[in-house]
Formats: C-alpha cells, structure tokens, sequence
C-alpha cells in the first residue's frame, strides 16, 4: 500500500429512518489498490459503496476523494463522479440507446470528447470488452454478461480515477460470471483503482489486494486476501467464512 | 336512392351549406392541434416539476402551484373550463374564440397530460437515473436524455388516447358560439331541420380523424420500439 490515499472516509454514518445502516465506517483507498468488500446481505457494504460517490448521502461523517472533502456542502458532486466510475448489479445499461450511444453519451454531453473522439473511444473500448460489433445494438440484446462489459466499457470511457463495482457477477448466469470476472482482472492487471463488494470469494482472493469483511454497518477485519482468508481473527468473520467457502 | 340524393343535395349543396361543415372541420383541426401542443408542453413541464421535487424535495413552490393547477383542471367540468375562459377571463380582451378554445382546451389536455408523463417517469427504473448520475450527468442532463425518452415511449398510448379524447372533447366549442365540426353540423340541422344527414356526416369525420390519428401513434410506437428488438 504505497500509493498516494485516493479515497479516505472519516466515521461515516448512514441512517434509513432510524436503521442504522453504517455505523461510523474509516477508511482509506490507495491508488491501484483493488479492495474487495464481504461480507453477509444488508451488513452495509452497498451502502458504503453508494456513498463513495454520494448516491447515497451519508447522515454524517466525511468522504475525501483527491484531497478535497466531498460531502462539504459547496462541492459540485457531478464533477467529481466523472472521475468515480461505477458499475452496478443490475448493469443499468440505458435502455433507450444503442451501445455506441451508451459509451459516448456522458463524454459527449459533459464536453469532455467531441463525437468523433467518443465515437473513436467507444470503438476502443468494444474491442478491449471483446464486443467490437455490438456498437450498433441495443442493451435489450444482450446478454447479461455482455451488458456489464459494455457497463464497464461506459465507466472506462469517462477515464475514471477509481472504480466502484457493486456485486456486479450477482445478478448473472453462472456461466456468465467468468467473462466479467477476467475483464476486472485485466482491469486490476492494468493498474486500476478498483472497489469491489462482492460474494466470489475465489476473485477477493486472487485478485484483491486487500479485502474488507463488514458486518453490522462496521469493518469487522480487514487484511491481505493470503492472512484475511487462512487466518481470520474475528469470530463473525471465523462463521460467515465457514459458510461461503 | 332519389329521396336520398334529395336529402343530400338540400342538407349541404343547396346555398353551399356543405361550408358550415369544412369550416368547422378546420377549425376543429386547428383547435385540437395547438391545444395538444399547448397541452404537451404544460403537461411535460408540470411533470418534470412534480417528480423533481418527489425525488429530490425541491421546488416546493412551482410544485404547489402544479397541484392547484392540477386539482381546478381535475376538479372542474371542461365546459364550464370554456365557458369562464370565454365570458369571464377574456371577457374585456378582443381575441378570437379559436384562441380562447386553444388556452381552455390546452390547459385542461395539460393536467391529463402531466398526470400521464408522471406516470411514465415513474415507471422507468431507478438504476437508469442512478447510471446517470453516476457518470457525472447532473440532474436536468439525466431527465432529458434517458427518463423522459424512455417515459415518453412507455406512455405513447395513454398520450394517444389523450390526444383522441381532447380531439373529441372540443365539439363543446359551439357553447362560446365557435363554429366547430359539431357546430357546423347542427347549424345545417337548425336551418334544414333534417337530424340525419348533417350528424352522421359529422360523426362520420370524427370517426376518420381519430382513426387517422390513431394511426399516426401507432407508427409513431413502432418507431420508438427500435430498441426493443
């Protein structure tokens, strides 16, 4: 961990009508760290996640991104989510856009890339997800696995700093998993940034370089994935380990 | 077949009275196409209001106003809607009665429309807006190129049968003394005082206007089904 810290959280709080869902969560990212989040269903990890780049608004507590504080009142969010990728369970590809569209629309409409230069950009990006002739295709003609590389593909085009995946192989056929699961790699390989919540264990272990077990809105343990999984020290942690491996 | 013939030729050839007809049906025309585009942009404002401020809690003010609006639209019968619109907002100002329909018809299709267009954001996905925002879109930017598109499309046939019911629904414009399609037509039965001819014909024309409308949004959803393939 000797990168610059991209990502730090300060106590970070999150209340759903008197639930508390984080419990105070600090942390730091570093620059080409791969963290994978685990940990058991509605434990938080989501939520934390969701508040790195505030679609979720943390009830209290402190999100720092570059060095600048990020839930201070004036920051301007949408700035700083062109640089937070981010890919969801659910792809959430836009429906009512052609790939190509997809991939261009946010670099386009945000001046950050004429259509050509997008247009370029997205043609690269097809070809590093491995679907360079689904430009002109519509998400409803994907399959799953497909539709979260060309979500990838979509974040990878704002050149993000760091990327954020919330379960993105949960909702896939199981025979669909392996293919997101190498693209991440690759993305790992290459030097990203990444935060991963997650339930395969077998990609925290190979590929994470830290991972984070959170339980009850709190990082339970945290560690390198060789001690985090052959010796864990918390009994929570000891339990759900137990189950899922 | 004669009497038939006779009938025709006294209900709408005899002293051109076929005229009360072709001007009612322009100015039905014109009536009904401005007070759908009056009724599309109040409508799609009003929503766009309403849902902002159910998904983020601002724009208190306009909201309320939109619900007032919406409540008198609602509340009241479209005719009385015409009639104060005539005799008593526009009563001291020289304007024509096409005018005062298109404002009444428009704002009373406007509510209908809002409620509708709503709808139809409401039913497009959270994750679509949550992918937008997400890459750095503000708020406006997500609304206008991925909710109202994919709302738009979901809610073209409540618009169309919107759109098919306001067409109907300004027949009432004989009540301000407008000549309208229906107007005309009763104008023939008063001086011929023959019912039949004049009201079929005219139910007749109403008939192919809303099945030439119909049409139109039909191909209108198949074109936006592009995507769906």
């Amino acid at each position: 961990m000797s990168g610059k810290v991209l990502l730090e959280t300060i106590d970070l709080k999150k209340d759903f009508g008197g639930n508390q869902v984080l419990k105070g969560i600090s942390t730091q990212i570093c620059q080409g760290e791969v963290v994978a989040i685990i940990g058991p269903s509605g434990c938080g990890k989501s939520t934390f996640l969701r508040s790195l780049n505030l679609l979720e608004t943390p009830t209290s507590g402190s999100v720092i991104f570059e060095g600048k504080e990020i839930t201070a009142p004036k920051t301007d969010v949408n700035k700083i989510r062109q640089k937070i990728g981010m890919v969801f369970q659910q792809f959430n590809l836009f429906a009512n856009l052609s790939i190509k569209d997809n991939i261009t629309l946010a670099p386009v409409k945000l001046g950050l890339m004429s259509v050509e230069e997008a247009g370029k950009r997205a043609a690269e990006l097809l070809e590093r997800v491995g679907l360079p002739d689904k430009a002109e295709s519509y998400p409803s003609m994907l399959s799953g696995g497909q539709k979260q590389r060309i979500a990838i593909a979509r974040a990878l085009a704002m050149n993000p700093d760091v990327m954020l995946f919330d379960e993105p192989t949960s909702a896939l056929d199981p025979e669909m998993v392996g293919e997101v699961l190498e693209l991440m790699k690759e993305l790992a390989r290459d030097g990203m940034t990444m935060v991963v919540v997650t339930h395969e264990m077998g990609f925290a272990r190979e590929v994470a370089s830290r991972v984070m077990f959170i339980n009850e809105g709190v990082i339970c343990e945290e560690n390198n994935p060789k001690e985090f999984f052959e010796n864990p020290r918390n009994q929570r942690l000891q339990d759900f380990l137990s189950k899922v491996l | 077949m004669q009497s038939f013939i006779d009938e025709f030729t006294r209900n709408f050839i005899v002293d051109n009275r076929y005229q009360y007809i072709t001007v009612g049906f322009v100015n039905t025309l014109i009536i009904s196409f401005f007070a759908v585009l009056v009724g599309i942009v109040v409508g799609f404002l009003v929503a766009i209001i309403r849902s902002g401020h159910d998904r983020t809690g601002h724009m208190k003010i306009a909201n309320f106003i939109c619900q007032v609006y919406l409540t008198v639209m609602r509340g009241t019968p479209t005719m009385l809607q015409v009639l104060i619109t005539y005799y008593v907002i526009f009563a001291s100002a020289n304007v024509s009665k096409i005018f005062v329909a298109v404002v009444a018809f428009g704002l009373n299709s406007g509510a209908y429309v809002a409620e509708i267009v709503r709808s139809g954001i409401m039913s497009v996905d959270e994750g679509q807006f949550e992918a937008g925002r997400s890459l750095g879109l503000n708020y406006r930017q997500t609304m206008q190129f991925i909710i109202v598109p994919q709302a738009f499309k979901n809610v073209l046939p409540a618009l169309g049968n919107e759109f098919i019911v306001l067409l109907k629904e300004t027949s009432i414009s004989g009540y301000i003394g407008l000549t309208d399609l229906t107007h005309g037509g009763d104008i023939i039965r008063g001086i011929t005082f023959s019912a039949f001819m004049p009201l079929i014909a005219v139910a007749l024309i109403y008939l192919l206007l809303v099945t030439g409308l119909s049409w139109c949004v039909n191909r209108l959803e198949r074109r936006l089904r592009v995507s769906e393939r």
